[in-house]
């Protein structure tokens, strides 16, 4: 995985940096918005994650949307500290995949990160969703562990697809409130912990393996291993 | 700092000083006065010329019509019958006592009439002109009119002015002592004025120095309803304002030094123990990952208290569009239904249609999620909580009732506060920042946020402008979140 890194903030950089590492990528740093939108345009790239205010004259979503305008597909995660709805609705509106506010745990810029990894390599999109024995039929709404048919109201249906569709993946709870419950803020409560807990109780409950796995510090993760 | 204030500082009076360019109020009386003056001066000028004026200018047309008359009848007949008429004009009784005739013969003698002096022989004739003559014995200045006879005599026409003068005099007298009158009373009312201005506004200046000085609690008495008595209601206002502000960061800076200080503390000694006892590499990790989590909840709590200067700033207002409260409160029925499933709580949604009204959807679902979580939190397993989304003629509102144990009547109005925590709250997890936060929401939508006794629980509603009429295909779908491939599709 080859990844840009556009960050002027030598620690907050270094942060991404090491970590991405470690998880195997390939990590090119730069630290102002000129030289960013100069590799961004004219490397190749698996990856970019930018930071917004940049020094340099450009700024982030200046970088972005020259990229779209390229017609450069190349995931793009936007990393800022203007965390409110409009400065959000903005970043991902100039062309940015997904956007995560400062500061953030590693964990979940990683979990965001392999999320769009994995969007730009679509593996199962079919109407039918798989995991181990569970099955999940996008039209029917139908959800089978094994041959026992399993009754799940609509939110749960949501998001056990979610689950599936990133099975393998870390997936936060920032990510499920947005992509599930489309809930741009924090209800700073176990909220999603619950949920999960009644959908496992659905869905893994007197069932062998256990599908759905606590991550712990970070979120969930649904496969057949943790 | 120091030579601008000390230029700008008044002189002498400690109000300001009273000179010209200082003083607004004598300005504006000495303008008045002058007005006045003028105003005075005019009147007096057509009074004085309506009266004096309009009797000089009679007698100057009586004058010329009678010698006209006497001319053009006797002036080609013999001299004795002018000089019979004449005696008869003075001897019938009428105007007698002013009016002035002489006939003087070619030869420079008089031949009748009541003058015993005239002016002499090369006055300019045909002129009406001023002249001391003596008249019947008494001197007097007479208006005279000379005209010349065919026989080369002269006839003398005139009125005495004596009545004339003591007019004049009388008239010019009384508007004298108009004047002076006039003049001291626009000196009087001028500084009645300045006094006033003064009074009314030095109570202003007093209190504003008193605020400078650090009373922020004065205000502006306020005296009927006149121009100063509306601007010291908008000043009274704008210093309440002020005063909730700063009431606000005051309460904040101490919260924060509290709440914020705790955590840290916290955060600091348990990192600073770990280092010191030299404790393995598990322990370290544990106390790493302890701070971690300390420093999150200080996160949390920041973004709060963001939140809150953001509501209350205003900023996002522009953002607003038209959303529907019901489908919100759906929406956040269902992320906290699992919640309530595990604290034996029942959580439901009365009626049914959108209710639309104008504001930031983001903004409002977190103030409802909030809402729940506190109702889920204290009122307790085994109770029943209900959301409703109504509409009327006074806009509309959310509703979240518990029937909980509820709130004492006197905690009520302190749960908005800042840091707030009623007693049992406190070993709940909190912050004490969810109910200041969804107040501040609600100012900031133009509506506010109601605690009420729910005779049992809490009823807390959010009360907001409904949305301007639209269009219904600018309305956005207003089906409920259903299941659906597009929802499914993609995360």
């Amino acid at each position: 995985m080859k990844s840009l890194i556009i960050e002027d903030e030598p620690d907050t950089a270094a942060y991404i940096c090491n970590g991405l590492r470690e998880a195997g990528h390939a990590v090119t740093h730069c630290d102002n918005g000129l030289d960013g939108l100069h590799l961004a345009l004219n490397g190749s790239w698996d990856l970019i994650v930018i930071d917004r205010l940049l020094p340099g004259g450009v700024d982030g979503l200046a970088i972005v949307g020259k990229l779209r305008e390229l017609q450069k597909a190349t995931p793009v995660l936007i990393v800022s500290a203007l965390t409110s709805t409009d400065e959000r609705v903005r970043g991902l509106r100039s062309g940015g995949d997904d956007y995560i506010s400062k500061p953030f745990a590693f964990s979940e810029l990683l979990a965001r990160v392999e999320a769009l990894l994995r969007r730009s390599h679509p593996g199962q999109s079919s109407t039918q969703l798989q995991v181990a024995d569970l099955t999940l039929d996008m039209r029917t709404f139908q959800v089978v562990r094994g041959t026992t048919p399993i009754a799940l109201q609509p939110r749960e249906l949501r998001l056990l697809a979610y689950l599936m569709r990133h099975e393998g993946q870390v997936v936060t709870r920032t990510m499920l409130l947005e992509g599930v419950w489309d809930c741009h803020f924090d209800p700073q409560t176990n909220v999603i912990d619950v949920q999960i807990s009644r959908l496992r109780s659905k869905v893994d409950r007197g069932f062998s393996p256990a599908l759905i796995h606590t991550i712990r510090g970070v979120g969930y993760l649904l496969g057949e291993r943790a | 700092m120091s030579a601008p204030r000390a230029t700008a500082a008044p002189r002498g009076h400690p109000l300001g000083g009273f000179g010209l360019n200082s003083s607004i109020a004598t300005r504006l009386a000495l303008g008045n006065g002058a007005l006045l003056v003028a105003l005075m001066l005019v009147t007096s000028a057509v009074f004085y010329f309506g009266t004096v004026g309009v009797l000089d200018r009679a007698i100057d047309s009586k004058i010329v019509s009678i010698s006209n008359r006497l001319i053009s009848t006797y002036g080609s007949r013999p001299p004795g019958d002018l000089a019979r008429e004449i005696n008869l004009e003075l001897t019938d009784g009428i105007d007698s006592d002013t009016e002035i005739f002489l006939v003087i013969t070619p030869e420079g003698r008089p031949l009748v009439g009541n003058l015993s002096r005239w002016p002499p022989a090369d006055t300019p004739m045909g002129q009406l002109l001023n002249r001391e003559v003596v008249r019947s014995g008494r001197p007097s200045s007479a208006r005279l009119l000379v005209k010349p006879l065919p026989d080369g005599g002269r006839l003398y026409i005139g009125r005495d002015l004596s009545e004339q003068r003591s007019i004049r005099t009388l008239v010019l007298q009384a508007l004298e002592a108009a004047a002076a009158v006039s003049l001291v009373l626009v000196v009087i009312g001028a500084w009645l004025f300045r006094h006033q201005l003064e009074r009314r506004i030095g109570r202003i200046r007093r209190t504003a120095r008193e605020i400078e000085a650090g009373n922020l609690d004065r205000r502006i008495a306020i005296q009927g309803n006149d121009e100063f008595a509306r601007l010291g209601v908008d000043i009274n206002r704008m210093l309440d304002r002020i005063e909730q502000l700063m009431h606000g960061v005051k309460h904040v800076s101490n919260a924060i030094a509290h709440d914020l200080r705790t955590p840290l503390g916290r955060v600091r000694a348990g990192l600073d123990a770990a280092l010191t006892r030299h404790a393995g590499a598990p322990a370290l990790a544990d106390a790493a990952r302890t701070a971690v989590e300390g420093i999150d909840d200080l996160i949390v709590l920041l973004n709060k208290l963001l939140q809150i200067a953001e509501a209350e700033s205003g900023m996002r207002t522009e953002s607003f569009k038209v959303v529907d409260l019901n489908r919100i409160i759906h929406d956040m029925v269902e992320l906290y239904d699992a919640a309530a499933e595990t604290a034996a709580v029942q959580l439901s949604v009365a009626g049914g249609g959108p209710v639309w009204a104008s504001g930031d959807h983001d903004l409002l679902a977190s103030a409802v999620a909030s809402l729940i979580d506190n109702a889920i939190k204290y009122a307790g397993s085994g109770s029943r909580v209900e959301l409703t989304a109504r509409s009327d003629a006074r806009g509309v509102a959310i509703v979240v009732r518990d029937n909980g144990p509820g709130v004492p009547a006197a905690e009520l109005p302190r749960l908005t506060e800042r840091f707030y925590r009623m007693d049992r709250a406190r070993s709940q997890p909190g912050n004490g920042l969810g109910l200041a936060i969804v107040s501040a929401i609600a100012t900031l939508h133009g509506g506010e946020l109601q605690l009420t006794d729910a005779a049992p629980g809490l009823r807390a509603t959010i009360l907001l402008r409904a949305a301007p009429p639209v269009r219904p295909e600018a309305v956005p779908a207003p089906a409920r979140p259903s299941l659906s491939v597009a929802n499914l599709s993609n995360p």
